[in-house]
């Protein structure tokens, strides 16, 4: 009991500390004159207010049995359908013109940071996706004995870990991109996929040489073919062995997705600066970004835990 | 190329040699046949090349110079595919080299799935057969990290014994285990040997070499200095280095 109640003990006050610091940050601000105004960040995390619907041309309003809107138009262009709304603005045969309000809807919509988040988590995922196929082969070419795919893969790792990733983005984008006509959002995939394959490769094959050579040979010893014994024998087992430094890998793909803004993608970094130039709550969005960013590894990070713990049965 | 090549012969090497990148010249114009059948045991000091020269009997070292036939294929012949060959020629290492991440029978079973393609149903009877041969029928479905060093080695035998093989090649399969394990090891092997196996064992167990095998090589610096019976060799050994490892072993 005695050292439980020790323990919390040094909880409050890593509690405390941490309470003396916010503090400290909170009176910093206040002496520049800083106004704190978190409640203006709700709305561009979900958006409350109601939408307005506005005819898109002039026309003659219809309601519908099941009450949805139609309003055909004088130039016999297809009629705008409006089903989902809250509150009605309009009679059945009314006359309207284009840009008149029609309805509201009530529905809430993803603001603008939390639709930069998912563009975020979106590139990172696609972007991983790749890197883990591109890391993959580099790293089987680097422990293979053909001097012609483990220079390739050298090169390769070499050149991409030796360049900055914001370079590397600036070159896929106006370089690549100008010649095999690539949009931003693809530009971005590739030069992440790139960038993050380099490290892959080198996880893996680190991975695949920390597996004793004894492995291979009784692999092979058994008739196996390189790539059977690779595959059945290899890589399962440095698979396991690559899982935590692939999680930091994937973690470090997360955070270096906010570069991709500088090449206009509204992920959720860009997201952030639209918003600020907006509310000028500069302070509160930025620690709003940070915190999404986090939310996003931590529950990464969480999830390779759990993987970890399951596949570590056979040890 | 015909030569002499009989059918009675499983492994014939001819002037074997091994020399690595680094000149260390490993072994010196081997030439060795095993009749099919038959129980070879190669001794000699550590670092006389018999390890090197199993090895080259599955290619898992690539012979500098010189021919290995095994069951009638020429192993460096161009329309040789290495992988039919070694499928042929079990293997049990030192280290024993389970696999960590299979479970004991899924270690005897990879090859002959993988490898052979064969029904998943059948290669399961066939290797708990193998594995109750071996002593292991409660130990099936239990990771290899969980088994003594005698119970792994035992694994490792069942595995290369799934493949059919015609040939084993035990790679000092005794070293690595505790004194009180290497007996039950010994005498899977010797049940092997009574059913007629065709084995090539790399051991410093004299009292398994003078029992078990038909003959006995005695290798030393790379050169295959003796063969002939056990009698011979541990009872009216002539050539003076093999004497002179005896008197220091025995």
């Amino acid at each position: 009991m005695l050292r439980n109640s020790n323990r919390w003990l040094w909880h409050s006050i890593f509690a405390a500390i941490l309470a003396v610091l916010a503090f400290a940050v909170y009176q910093s601000s206040q002496k520049i004159n800083y106004n704190w105004q978190w409640e203006r960040i709700t709305p561009f995390l979900i958006d409350t207010s109601p939408k307005e619907i506005r005819a898109s041309d002039s026309g003659t309003v219809e309601i519908n049995a099941d009450n949805s809107i139609t309003i055909n138009f004088d130039y016999g262009d297809e009629p705008q359908q409006i089903i989902n709304y809250d509150e009605r603005l309009v009679e059945d045969g009314d006359l309207l013109f284009e840009g008149d309000l029609v309805a509201r809807s009530e529905q809430w919509t993803m603001g603008p940071l939390v639709v930069g988040l998912w563009v975020t988590i979106e590139i990172s995922l696609i972007s991983l996706f790749f890197a883990i196929i591109l890391g993959l082969i580099t790293g089987l070419m680097r422990v293979s004995h053909n001097p012609v795919t483990k220079n390739f893969a050298y090169l390769y790792v070499e050149v991409i870990r030796g360049t900055p990733l914001l370079v590397q983005i600036f070159i896929v984008y106006f370089f690549f991109g100008t010649i095999l006509d690539l949009d931003r959002f693809a530009a971005g995939i590739v030069a992440l996929s790139v960038f993050t394959g380099a490290y892959i490769a080198e996880i893996i094959r680190s991975g695949i040489q920390s597996i004793p050579p004894g492995q291979m040979e009784a692999a092979r010893s058994l008739g196996m073919s390189y790539p059977k014994a690779m595959l059945y024998v290899i890589l399962p087992q440095a698979f396991k062995r690559t899982l935590p430094p692939m999680a930091g890998q994937l973690i470090t793909l997360i955070k270096d997705s906010s570069l991709v803004s500088v090449i206009s993608i509204t992920d959720l970094t860009k997201a952030g600066r639209e918003v600020i130039s907006g509310s000028f709550a500069t302070f509160e969005v930025w620690f709003v970004v940070a915190g999404l960013y986090l939310l996003l590894t931590t529950i990464l990070s969480w999830g390779v835990q759990r993987i970890e713990k399951r596949l570590a049965t056979s040890d | 190329m015909t030569r002499n090549y009989d059918g009675d012969d499983m492994i014939v090497a001819t002037k074997v040699n091994k020399v690595y990148p680094n000149k260390c010249h490993a072994l010196k114009d081997v030439s060795a046949t095993i009749k099919r059948g038959e129980v070879v045991v190669i001794i000699g000091p550590s670092g006389s090349g018999k390890s090197t020269f199993l090895r080259t009997l599955n290619q898992l070292e690539v012979a500098s110079s010189g021919d290995i036939w095994v069951d009638g294929l020429d192993m460096y012949a161009n329309s040789t595919n290495i992988n039919t060959l070694r499928a042929n020629v079990g293997m049990v290492f030192q280290s024993f080299n389970l696999f960590p991440h299979k479970t004991v029978k899924g270690n005897v079973m990879l090859a002959p799935v993988k490898v052979s393609g064969r029904d998943l149903d059948d290669v399961e009877q066939e290797a708990e057969e193998l594995l109750k041969r071996v002593g292991l029928a409660d130990k099936m479905d239990v990771y290899p990290s969980h088994l003594s060093g005698g119970q792994q080695q035992r694994v490792a035998i069942a595995r290369a014994l799934a493949m059919k093989p015609d040939v084993m090649l035990f790679d000092e399969p005794t070293s690595a285990l505790d004194p009180e394990m290497v007996g039950e090891v010994l005498d899977v092997m010797k049940d092997l040997a009574a059913e007629g196996m065709t084995m090539v064992v790399v051991t410093h167990e004299m009292g398994f070499a003078r029992e078990v095998a038909d003959r006995v090589l005695f290798m030393e610096d790379g050169e295959l200095l003796v063969g002939d019976t056990p009698e011979y060799i541990f009872d009216t050994p002539k050539h003076p280095r093999l004497q002179q490892f005896l008197s220091k072993i025995l």
